[in-house]
């Protein structure tokens, strides 16, 4: 019987190790799922930094930047030298618009913005519940910020989401609906905020700012697609009524100088009126800064491995809208907006020993010269300087081709090799770059004084006041003083067309370009490789990731006509 | 109610009454009480004898000698001689050998016993692992293969998938690279999964096994192949459901090898390979590239020499292996033990892969053998040193051939405008070591006459240092650097059940009912320091001499991951007159990394066997075998990450969370979602069905099978976008509802042995899988994987899948030739004027439709030949290595190219090649996998007393490829998996070359 015992003893043993096992909960090791030990005021800053803290992203070259400029007259970027930017042809269908609902700048572009807007809701929906006296204008701000993503968007893909509870689905609207909505919310959000965080955060000015925009667009964003925009009288008060508050107010003030608005202390700049602010140890790129530049350009004596990527130039079409407007002039001794040389070798052939180095700024043309770099280090002259002198395209095994920018760029063999096109170093390189590349501190403007003046002077002369428009025009070119070359007055009757003309040399590669195309009709141009007239390509497709996303939801999220 | 919970409230009250059942009848079985022992001494008598080969007279070793109806048992020792003790006259002794038909002998008086066993005329008598048991191969109802080590492919071997290679149909095993140690990707009937995990669940001696590794390479890799005594492979649902919620992949069942009592083994193995690189891709050389740059337009760059960078970078390799293995043991206690080595060098230069193995295996038999304990421990360490490989095969296959390798004080010499890849091995390695043990201990109490309870706890730890260092350099430049990842794999099972087995004549029951238990925990670590000081030490070995840390380039990062899987699993066999087989199998899996609402997940099977060559109208037939088998189940694949079922946000300072609310001071932390929840989140579902004819012919020497299958998965799990666009994150996982994957196909298989009257022995066998895969219900579009590499080819994809389309589909523009101007011309599918993504077709998969496999023995007097053959078609491969390195522009630049690269006249020099079937190969090929020559010399009657065997061998493997496919090698498979996990298949970019290579070999026993 004893043995019997000890099998059945055994035998339980085993029942109960079998059946008291593991209740199967999970348990995350390596993320904390909670807000555990935080003050209430650190809980409202940590709902709205998120907001702010996708815009470096937002604003990069192969985002943003990409879909506002090289879909336009102002940005090529040809499949470089056969081996650079090729990236199966993105870059090419953008320029022709012919860009599918598969692209992957597109695609991420769209799913910043819509990640943004959801921050934005989270935020408001959580901060509802705060206790923090900091809640109101908080909440006030995010919807501000959720507007700001609406519009763009609305101008990038002609709709916008209407989304209060982040459990619900958003409300998708489109046109007269959408303007009206972005308008509710920014004029809902403006008492409350406050007016002394700028730039880097949206304030009472960068509201008006952007009710501005959206005014001045309205007639584009409630019939995308129509042969003429209707620009209606009380669209362009609303304009002018926005302007004059912001010139009223006296808080921000033109720059002298002209390349300081992009420089990497421009965080104090009175001309910046909301702009993203970049912290070089956080959150900073240095993109728009080197992508353009040769691969065989090193600004940085400390970096000789930070080069640029010999990226987009600006297409002949608008080069020559410089060279039309200056006649005989070069426009570098034209237009202080230009250019700026910082390689006084480009002058003075004999200065080839430097201390300290800092690429031109501006326009770049013809033969570049800079810090040599020869197996890995940069060469220096007997006396320990950094030698300077002309650049070939060493690092793309052409060391007998010179690093000479050329006028034409276009997507033949030619036009395509790797020094084609007038470069644009408009940001100024980083200097705080941990690894010469990848980091920048300077922050980029979304709204500037300049608009405000060329966006009043645009809504003047679309009500007929030339002279009117023509007075805030001047106001910004002669306000460019700080240069040896200085700026000159527009005399004559000011049409649009010298307006949109004027918008260029004061906004080049400031992300306006495809707006400001659609809004005075030229996006259905003919430039460099560009020829396509569909009105359809004013706005992108919405990506196809999403479409297929929401395809159980039928009618709900409808691609844009024409993809 | 929905159908999960339907299977729910079915089977917990089966499971309940499993239990049940076992628990009564043990009931039953104790309350007849214990056996009295019988007084009765009988006159032991000892009887001795010999074993030898009817057909060719030669001894066999390790042959079993069991008394019948007695636990006793022996095993002949390396000269064909046992002796064992029996009771009384009346015994009778089982003579049994592996591949002999068994023979029973009674004793009535004899002393000696000297016995020849025919050799087997089928196969019937195997015994194949099942999973919680083993069964007969003659009572098996699913589709089950089993490979002992005698059939195991030959050659340089450093995972067990590449021992089966071939041999079992159905089973596609394809190496990512000829990358020494390299991953090895296993499917079995076809991928039912579009993320990553379509891997089959390993299980060692019992042990199941995480598939995460822990640094790169196979994870496989640990064990010794030598050490492998077979290995069983489960393909369909119902023979894996007993592995629920991992079974929908097919298991595959390591048995090692164990020692036999009453022998004393000592086996030295040792072998040397020497390997060359197979085939090298045809770039131009010196004096082909100086007049093909000047015909294409180029500017030639002579520097004089005439360079192969190619062979510079690679060698001759030497491959090394020792091995010694002890096996024996009593009557009560028999062990194994071996040690193992084996020191790999790969082709290309620098790089190796060592491994050091050991492994002791012990079982002990206690009270009256009613309790076995069976020990197994494992210990292996693996170093794999790897230079920057796909970096110097690029710079080897674009290097300007006349450019010398060396500059004139014999370094490599260094240019400005190219890279000299041997350079780069000077200065950048990348080392990973591996430390891993696994160890299981099980006891075997027999409770009752029939009924044994087994517990089995096992533990499986891995630990995986990676040391990727930068040298720093002065020309050029190079601060140096010094990573360091640190990952951590500790798998614990334990495992209880019962095992009931009674018999009434004609009906034979098994029932088996059992817990498991298993949890598995991931972590991994790393850290880096940057600028080294010129000093000739590596950083590797004194990371404190790193002058620079910042958090922009030395944040360390980690990770760790708890899993825990819960089971409740059983099994009722049924035979009815040894003619009908009957079986089902049930597990009932709980795993924390399934959602809220579905933590267990239950999966049944039910298969059936007819034998028909039993039936008495068979008597006379010329079959003598033939069984029809049929079998259903539902199995799952458990396989997805953790943590995702549940909604994570965080309070982190990132570039991306946080942002300065302020001109100065610190930044605040965002408070972010990085996870979506899914509650509902679970298992993959596969349902499968199978069909099978198993056969004997001609008096047993022609044996096969043909197995019918359709399975089908669904509630594919994916990266799901959700419909409202305006979420916290783009993506969440989910089950999509209503999209399948099926896999349906039809494997045969067959072998044919005979042995001559002259004592030629010879088979040949092979095997053939027909296989169709097909994606259906897809919502997307297309969901796209397999990110095309090289200049202006980023951001392309090379696979899509689609509806109605295979897995492994590439989905691509359409090359139809060049326009004009000499650029490539792709098929405007739309019509719509434009070549746009939206004209891609699709273009073929990377999966083969028809796997197949022969092989042949040869065995006369000591000689023994074997030959193994496998190939594969119907699949496309990708030649992205072609796509980016081998055209016109490049050439015109100076960068080398071959003649397909500049063979279209029609092509303008500057055309830039994009993605297209341009480059969309053939991937079929047929291979010499591997052929092995041997001779066992007769150490007896040579006089040789010390050894008692002595077998030289020599051993080609990879002799020869049949293939259209131009790459270095049709076998591979380059990870391109896309960012949301969804498998890449088929893509061929800078591969490690395959190795031909030559073993010669001396086996020895003692």
């Amino acid at each position: 019987m004893k043995r019997i015992y000890y099998k059945t003893a055994l035998f339980a043993g085993i029942v109960a190790l079998v059946t008291g096992c593991t209740k199967l909960n999970e348990e995350v090791l390596d993320e904390s799922l909670s807000t555990r030990g935080l003050t209430e005021r650190q809980i409202a800053d940590g709902q709205v930094t998120p907001i702010y803290a996708l815009l470096p992203t937002l604003h990069e070259h192969t985002r943003y930047f990409a879909l506002q400029e090289i879909s336009t007259d102002e940005a090529i970027l040809p499949y470089r030298g056969g081996t650079d930017w090729g990236d199966n042809g993105i870059y090419l269908s953008l320029h022709r618009h012919e860009t599918t609902s598969t692209d992957p700048n597109v695609r991420n572009t769209w799913n910043t913005i819509t990640q943004g807007i959801s921050r934005t809701v989270t935020a408001i929906f959580s901060l509802k519940n705060n206790t923090d006296a900091i809640a109101p204008a908080y909440i006030a701000e995010a919807r501000a910020m959720r507007a700001f993503y609406n519009l763009l968007s609305l101008d990038l893909f002609g709709i916008a989401f209407i989304k209060e509870d982040p459990g619900a689905v958003s409300k998708i609207v489109r046109g007269a609906e959408a303007v009206d909505y972005i308008k509710s919310e920014l004029l809902a959000a403006e008492p409350l905020l406050d007016n002394t965080s700028g730039p880097g955060r949206l304030t009472k000015a960068g509201a008006w700012g952007l009710l501005a925009k959206l005014n001045l667009n309205a007639p584009v964003y409630r019939d995308v697609y129509a042969d003429a925009f209707q620009f209606k009288t009380e669209d362009m008060n609303e304009v002018i009524n926005y302007c004059d508050k912001i010139i009223s107010s006296g808080q921000y003030a033109l720059s002298t100088d002209y390349f300081a608005i992009f420089g990497n202390d421009n965080h104090n700049n009175k001309e910046l009126i909301f702009a993203v602010d970049q912290r070089a140890d956080l959150n900073g790129h240095n993109r728009l800064a080197y992508f353009s530049l040769s691969g065989d350009q090193f600004p940085l004596t400390a970096f000789p491995a930070a080069n640029g990527t010999d990226g987009p130039g600006i297409t002949s079409d608008f080069y020559r809208s410089w060279v039309s407007a200056y006649g005989a002039v070069d426009p570098a001794q034209a237009d202080p907006r230009f250019f700026k040389q910082n390689v006084s070798m480009n002058t003075n052939p004999g200065d080839s020993c430097v201390t300290d180095f800092n690429v031109d700024r501006g326009i770049l043309r013809g033969q570049q010269y800079g810090l040599i770099r020869k197996n890995g280090v940069f060469e220096k002259c007997p006396d320990g300087k950094f030698k300077v002198g002309k650049l070939f395209n060493a690092s793309r095994s052409n060391p007998n081709l010179p690093v000479e920018f050329t006028e034409k760029i276009d997507f033949t063999t030619a036009g395509s090799n790797y020094s084609t096109g007038y470069r644009v170093e408009k940001y100024e390189f980083s200097k705080k770059s941990a690894s010469g590349r990848n980091f920048g501190e300077a922050d980029i403007s979304i709204v500037r004084l300049a608009d405000i003046y060329l966006m009043r002077a645009e809504a003047k002369l679309r009500k007929g006041d030339a002279a009117g428009a023509l007075a805030d025009v001047n106001t910004v070119r002669l306000s460019r003083t700080a240069y040896t070359v200085q700026p000159t007055a527009l005399t004559g009757t000011l049409t649009l067309d010298l307006l949109f003309r004027e918008r260029g040399f004061e906004f080049y590669w400031e992300m306006n370009r495809r707006t400001d195309m659609i809004r005075f009709g030229k996006y259905e141009g003919t430039w460099t490789e560009k020829s396509n007239t569909d009105k359809k390509k004013r706005i992108f497709p919405i990506p196809q990731t999403a479409v297929d996303g929401a395809s159980n939801l039928p009618n709900y999220l409808v691609q844009n006509s024409g993809y | 109610m929905t159908k999960k919970s339907n299977w729910n409230a079915r089977f917990i009250p089966g499971l309940l009454l499993l239990t049940i059942l076992s628990f009564t009848s043990l009931v039953q079985v104790f309350g007849k009480g214990v056996p009295r022992k019988s007084n009765h001494y009988p006159i032991e008598q000892t009887i001795t004898g010999k074993v030898t080969d009817a057909a060719t007279g030669k001894e066999l070793t390790g042959a079993n000698i069991a008394v019948k109806g007695s636990n006793k048992s022996s095993t002949t020792d390396a000269n064909g001689n046992y002796s064992i003790t029996v009771a009384n006259e009346n015994a009778v002794l089982v003579f049994t050998f592996v591949g002999y038909a068994a023979q029973q002998i009674p004793v009535k008086g004899q002393s000696v016993i000297n016995v020849t066993l025919q050799p087997a005329s089928s196969d019937l008598a195997q015994v194949v692992v099942v999973g919680y048991g083993t069964q007969s191969k003659k009572d098996i109802t699913g589709s089950v293969k089993s490979i002992k080590s005698e059939a195991f492919n030959k050659g340089i071997i450093n995972a067990p998938e590449q021992l089966l290679q071939g041999k079992v149909a159905g089973v596609n095993v394809t190496s990512a690279s000829g990358e020494p140690g390299g991953a090895m990707n296993i499917t079995i009937r076809g991928p039912g999964s579009l993320r990553a995990q379509s891997t089959p669940l390993f299980v060692i001696d019992g042990v199941a096994l995480d598939n995460n590794g822990t640094g790169g390479g196979n994870p496989l890799n640990f064990i010794n192949p030598q050490d492998i005594e077979s290995i069983d492979v489960l393909k369909d649902a119902s023979a894996t459901a007993i592995y629920g919620s991992r079974g929908s992949n097919g298991v595959v069942l390591v048995t090692t090898k164990r020692g036999k009592a009453g022998l004393s083994i000592l086996t030295l193995t040792t072998s040397l390979g020497v390997s060359t690189m197979a085939r090298a891709l045809p770039v131009f050389n010196a004096s082909e590239y100086k007049a093909q740059v000047v015909k294409v337009g180029g500017v030639l760059d002579d520097k004089g020499a005439d360079t192969d960078w190619q062979k510079e970078i690679t060698r001759t390799a030497l491959t090394q292996n020792y091995n010694v293995a002890l096996s024996g043991g009593a009557d009560k206690l028999t062990y194994y033990a071996s040690f193992g080595m084996q020191k790999q060098e790969g082709i290309i230069k620098m790089n190796d892969f060592n491994r050091y193995t050991g492994r002791f295996n012990a079982t002990q038999k206690f009270l009256q053998d009613k309790l076995i304990i069976e020990a197994n421990l494992t210990a292996t360490g693996t170093v794999n040193n790897r230079p920057p490989i796909s970096g110097a095969l690029g710079d080897a296959l674009s290097n300007n051939p006349t450019y010398p390798v060396y500059d004139a004080n014999g370094n490599p010499a260094q240019y400005q405008n190219i890279n000299n890849p041997l350079q780069s091995f000077n200065l950048q390695k990348d080392i990973t070591k591996i430390n891993r043990i696994l160890g299981n201990i099980s006891a075997s109490v027999r409770l009752a006459k029939g009924l044994v309870y087994k517990l089995n706890f096992g533990v499986d730890n891995s630990t995986g240092t990676r040391d990727y260092q930068q040298m720093p350099n002065l020309v050029p430049v190079i601060d140096g650097r010094l990573e360091t990842y640190y990952t951590t794999n500790k798998n614990t099972l334990v495992e209880n059940y019962l095992t009931y087995n009674f018999n009434t004549g004609d009906h034979v029951f098994s029932v088996l009912g059992g817990h498991s238990y298993q949890k598995i925990f991931l972590q991994g670590r790393n850290y880096s320091i940057n600028r080294f000081a010129i000093t000739g030490i590596e950083p590797q070995y004194n990371p404190g001499l790193g002058q620079e840390l910042t958090l922009a380039n030395n944040r360390p990062g980690g990770y760790a991951i708890e899993n825990e899987l819960q089971s409740y699993f059983g099994r009722i066999d049924y035979q009815y007159k040894n003619k009908y087989l009957a079986r089902a199998n049930f597990r009932a899996d709980g795993s924390t990394k399934f959602g809220g609402n579905n933590k267990y997940g239950y999966f049944p099977s039910f298969s059936l066997g007819w034998k028909i060559s039993e039936e008495d109208f068979m008597a006379n037939s010329f079959f003598s075998n033939l069984k029809l088998r049929a079998g259903w189940g539902q199995t799952g694949n458990q396989e997805i990450p953790a943590k995702v079922t549940q909604a994570s946000y965080t309070s982190s300072v990132s570039g991306s969370t946080s942002y300065p609310l302020s001109g100065t001071g610190p930044y605040p932390a965002g408070i972010t979602f990085v996870r979506l929840d899914n509650p509902d989140l679970q298992w993959e579902v596969s349902k499968q069905t199978n069909i099978a004819m198993d056969f004997g012919l001609l008096k047993g020497k022609l044996n096969g099978s043909i197995d019918v299958f359709r399975k089908v998965s669904s509630n594919i799990l994916l990266t799901s976008i959700p419909s409202d666009p305006i979420q916290p994150v783009q993506t969440y996982f989910d089950n999509v509802e209503n999209m399948k994957i099926t896999n349906q196909g039809v494997e045969i298989d067959l072998e044919y042995r005979n042995v001559t009257d002259k004592g030629l022995t010879y088979s040949v066998g092979g095997n053939v899988t027909f296989i169709d895969n097909e994606v259906t219900n897809s919502p997307y579009k297309v969901i796209t994987s397999g990110s095309a590499s090289g200049s202006g080819l980023t951001s392309a994809t090379l696979n899509g899948y689609i509806n109605n389309q295979p897995l492994g589909t590439f989905y691509l523009l359409d090359f139809i030739g060049f326009n004009t101007n000499g650029t490539s011309k792709y098929r405007d599918v739309d019509n719509d004027g434009i070549v746009s993504d939206k004209d891609r077709i699709a273009a073929g998969s990377a999966l083969p439709t028809m796997m197949y496999n022969f092989s042949g023995n040869l065995g006369y007097k000591g000689f023994d030949l074997t030959v193994n053959f496998n190939g594969v078609s119907g699949n496309k491969i990708y030649d992205n290595t072609a796509n980016s390195f081998f055209y016109k522009a490049r050439l015109v630049k100076g960068i080398n190219t071959t003649a397909e690269g500049i063979g279209s006249p029609d092509e303008s020099t500057s055309n830039a090649a994009g993605i297209s079937t341009r480059y969309l190969k053939n991937g079929a090929y047929l291979r010499l996998n591997n052929a092995a020559l041997g001779y066992t010399f007769n150490t007896a009657k040579m006089g040789i007393k010390w050894a008692t065997a002595l077998r030289f061998s020599i051993t080609g493997q990879n002799l020869f490829v049949i293939t259209k496919y131009d790459g270095y090698d049709p076998e591979v498979n380059t990870d391109r998996t896309s960012g949301d996990g969804v498998i890449s298949s088929g893509i061929d970019y800078l591969s490690y070359p395959k190795a031909r290579s030559i073993i010669f070999g001396l086996n020895l026993s003692f």
